[in-house]
């Protein structure tokens, strides 16, 4: 599973926008599009302790990204049945392709490690992986285990990659740009928030989710390499050792499912990324004139009662 | 007078009230962050999607409202009145 590049793919995401939909989709949508997989799956995966009893899954990998499992919810499957009921339910485009945009990218980067997600599914329930680095989310290890796993392996390059990719595009970060991009994509969202916080506030909560990124990666970081004392194979060691090797690190269990050969995994997900993106592009349009319909509908409806 | 305003021939316009200082907010976003990481290292409770974000707005909006409160200033944001474009 990948970390804080789940925050940072949102302003990405957002930075990237093909020029038509420039200022007019979600970046709420793009966040809760990013965000849904791994709200649905998460909590179960490292669960909770109860009584000296540990509620959760008996196999969190089978349960985060496997079938019979919660994998479908890092499908792009599942993505786009999210996108049909939010089409069905507001016929508001700025939601629906934010959506589809910020969960492709989540399902898209989860490839990375060496569990991957179900591409294809329901075509087919083989994982796709890249095996970056080692799925370690495991019952004993719960979450600290898994965070010292990904910030010591090239899960860490990851996030920087994606920290990278925002900075580069740094103008998303701007009042300037969020004034002028993220508030008329949300005109309501952001005017009813606008009731409780001045223009300060406000813009603190759009960057609130880079903030988290970045915080969380340099805490997780220095929790694991500085004041962690893990004990590894009966020795103990300051800090946990990095290993940035493929498939690293080499001091968690390794867990697989059913794959499809790795070799395939990046030029499909390449593919999926580019289909994902034209699908966009291909429906934008018709969903302008969808909503224009379904207004004058609902026009007509309220007339006629 | 400024560079800029002096080339244009006329005065320099003085900042909107109420404009946040860059260097205030510069200290605000860079405090929030030091503050954060150095409390959730050793308390990872807080490393959470909920109270990340939340950080941020009750370090950058939160301290300057109650900054305004001890001087018995409105905190909420102030509607211009009706009929009044500004």
């Amino acid at each position: 599973m990948s970390w804080a590049a789940h925050q940072f793919e949102v302003y990405a995401v957002q930075a990237h926008l093909p020029k038509k939909m420039m200022g007019q989709v979600s970046w709420f949508a793009i966040f809760f599009g990013d965000f849904t997989p791994d709200f649905l799956a998460k909590f179960w995966v490292y669960g909770f302790n109860f009584n000296g009893h540990h509620y959760g899954a008996t196999k969190p990998y089978q349960w985060h990204r496997g079938w019979p499992g919660l994998g479908i919810s890092h499908t792009l499957f599942f993505g786009a049945l999210c996108c049909l009921g939010i089409w069905a339910w507001k016929h508001n485009r700025a939601w629906t392709i934010g959506f589809l945009l910020g969960f492709a990218a989540h399902v898209l980067t989860d490839v990375n490690d060496s569990i991957g997600t179900m591409l294809l599914f329901p075509f087919s329930t083989l994982n796709w992986s890249l095996h970056t680095w080692a799925y370690a989310a495991t019952v004993k290890g719960g979450k600290y285990l898994d965070a010292a796993a990904y910030y010591s392996s090239l899960g860490f390059v990851m996030d920087l990659f994606w920290f990278f990719v925002v900075l580069g595009s740094w103008r998303v970060l701007s009042r300037e740009f969020w004034r002028t991009k993220v508030v008329p994509a949300d005109p309501h969202v952001w005017s009813w928030l606008g009731r409780l916080f001045d223009e300060r506030g406000l813009l603190a909560l759009y960057r609130g989710v880079f903030f988290y990124g970045v915080c969380r990666m340099i805490a997780w970081t220095t929790w694991a390499h500085v004041v962690a004392r893990p004990v590894i194979n009966g020795v103990q060691h300051h800090g946990y050792p990095w290993d940035l090797s493929w498939t690293g690190p080499w001091w968690v269990q390794h867990v697989t499912l059913p794959q499809v050969t790795a070799w395939v995994v990046l030029p499909s997900a390449l593919i999926l990324l580019g289909g994902v993106y034209f699908a966009a592009n291909a429906l934008w349009e018709r969903m302008d004139s969808g909503s224009i319909k379904a207004i004058a509908w609902r026009n007509v409806r309220r007339n006629t009662r | 007078m400024s560079e800029s305003s002096s080339r244009a021939g006329r005065p320099a316009r003085p900042s909107a009230p109420g404009t946040p200082s860059k260097y205030v907010d510069f200290f605000l976003y860079a405090s929030a962050a030091v503050t954060y990481v150095t409390l959730s290292i050793y308390n990872k409770w807080l490393l959470d999607w909920i109270v990340g974000p939340l950080w941020l707005v009750a370090w950058v909006w939160g301290l300057p409202a109650l900054v305004k409160l001890a001087r018995r200033q409105p905190i909420r944001p102030q509607r211009p009145p009706v009929g009044d474009p500004e």
